[in-house]
């Protein structure tokens, strides 16, 4: 998988140098968008398109991000999971790499995921865009991450008009722009610690 | 568009983002050169405790790819051309979730000149190797190396088909001059699950399972001991060298998980 990853971009930044049409995330099979959302392995080739959003390259979202209407930035990645069965007192420190500015959202794109969730997703992003269904969002997570798009059409389905998803992700980010080391969203992550009294 | 033109305008392009992207990256960069150093000193003391770390160009050098091919399995050469000062060397990835990749510490049948090993690397990240010589001094290089991902990317089988053959060593010896150290390449069969790769199918976390413990002897004197972790790539291949003294090389390796294998090679004679 990772060897493949790493032909997919290869293949991307060819295509990009060959000044093609192709989107960097562009897969070398063409997945069909699902009816739904994608309840299939989160890992994997994703659609060149999202129904009712945008699909941007790195170079689009850097065009954005230094124009007028400045976009919110939603990442949904998977944190790094500790392994079960790691050392007790063995130095582990994660980090997590993302785009400048973003807000981050574990798992937000997760399908199935509890209704809560799914309903506190809604908030974040309302209050993150003031309420305003048509403000840029963008949404991603990493490379060939299905999680993004889920996020994305939920967004979509919940009736917002200015939905971007990123396919490239963090790792196409990172080719050309800096990153900067995220917190997971405070909001997000306390209603996910469990709560005296349940 | 002749294929040229289309490359010059690529090129134009290129050059037109890097420099309207300029002024925005030179800020990012001193912030993001200020958080890898914030974090190497967390990392520096919760490994060496409050021991000076001398900064170092000659003792140890790292050679990494800086934009790696596979981040489950990039080849690092850690050269220590004053091979007899060097006692221990330690290789730090700092933005891996577990940054302690590897520890080797020498011993007299050693030939500490060149170390070669592969690791998994999670994130773009510096990578420090720091050596502590033989007066009990650190000193530490760094490299900075593009890859993402290498922890968690699935070995592309099934986990008993990855596990099959566990154990198995192979160990190659470069051509050996009478007098001269002995070049040599062990490879260990052995998936070094790092427990955050995921069975896709089953949605299930393979169990972290890798060499935390690799003895080499060159009969009963050591060449090196290896503290490893989930950062070591599977099928471990480590390349070292050793002064031989005519015994066979004793290779001993345990696992977090309670395996323990052992063998025994004998290296060429030397060629006149």
């Amino acid at each position: 998988m990772a060897r493949l990853t790493s032909i997919g971009r290869l293949a991307a930044a060819l295509a990009a140098l060959g000044c093609l049409a192709a989107a960097p995330a562009d897969s070398p099979v063409n997945v069909p968008e699902p009816e739904g959302l994608y309840a299939g392995p989160p890992k994997g080739y994703t659609p060149p398109t999202l129904k009712g959003a945008a699909v941007i390259d790195a170079d689009a979202l850097a065009a954005l991000l230094a124009g007028p209407d400045k976009p919110v930035l939603i990442d949904v990645a998977a944190p790094d999971r500790k392994p079960s069965n790691f050392p007790e007192g063995r130095l582990w420190l994660p980090v997590h790499p993302s785009i400048p500015g973003s807000v981050w959202l574990p798992l937000a794109g997760a399908e199935p995921i509890a209704p809560e969730r799914e309903a506190l997703f809604y908030a974040r992003v309302a209050e993150l865009t003031g309420g305003d269904t048509a403000k840029p969002v963008v949404v991603f997570c990493h490379v060939e991450c299905w999680g993004s798009w889920n996020a994305a059409k939920r967004l979509v389905r919940k009736g917002y008009t200015g939905v971007r998803w990123f396919p490239e992700g963090v790792e196409g980010w990172q080719e050309k722009h800096e990153t900067a080391t995220l917190r997971e969203d405070p909001a997000w992550k306390a209603a996910a610690e469990p709560q005296a009294g349940r | 568009m002749t294929l040229k033109t289309a490359h010059a305008a690529a090129l134009a392009l290129i050059l037109a983002t890097t420099a309207l992207a300029g002024p925005v990256r030179a800020a990012g960069a001193s912030d993001t050169e200020q958080e890898r150093a914030a974090r190497w000193q967390e990392i520096a003391k919760s490994i060496f405790g409050d021991r000076t770390i001398e900064k170092t160009d000659s003792l140890v050098k790292i050679d990494a790819p800086a934009r790696a091919l596979d981040a489950a399995l990039v080849p690092i050469t850690l050269t220590m051309p004053q091979g007899d000062q060097i006692k221990a060397v330690s290789l730090v990835i700092d933005d891996n979730p577990a940054p302690y990749a590897a520890r080797f510490e020498f011993g007299p049948a050693a030939d500490p000149a060149e170390l070669k090993l592969r690791v998994r690397v999670n994130n773009y990240t510096d990578m420090h190797a720091v050596v502590e010589t033989q007066d009990g001094k650190l000193y530490e290089a760094k490299q900075f190396v593009k890859a993402s991902g290498g922890c968690s990317a699935p070995m592309g089988m099934s986990d008993e088909e990855a596990m099959k053959g566990m154990g198995d060593m192979r160990m190659k010896f470069a051509e050996t001059q009478p007098g001269k150290p002995v070049e040599a390449t062990l490879m260990i069969r052995h998936p070094n699950f790092s427990g955050m790769q995921m069975n896709q199918v089953t949605r299930d976390y393979t169990p972290a399972r890798y060499i935390d413990k690799l003895t080499v002897s060159a009969g009963d004197k050591k060449v090196f001991t290896m503290t490893g972790d989930i950062s070591i790539a599977s099928n471990p291949v480590i390349n070292f060298a050793f002064k031989p003294d005519g015994k066979p090389l004793q290779v001993a390796a345990s696992d977090n998980a309670g395996g323990s294998w052992q063998h025994s090679f004998t290296p060429p004679s030397p060629t006149n």
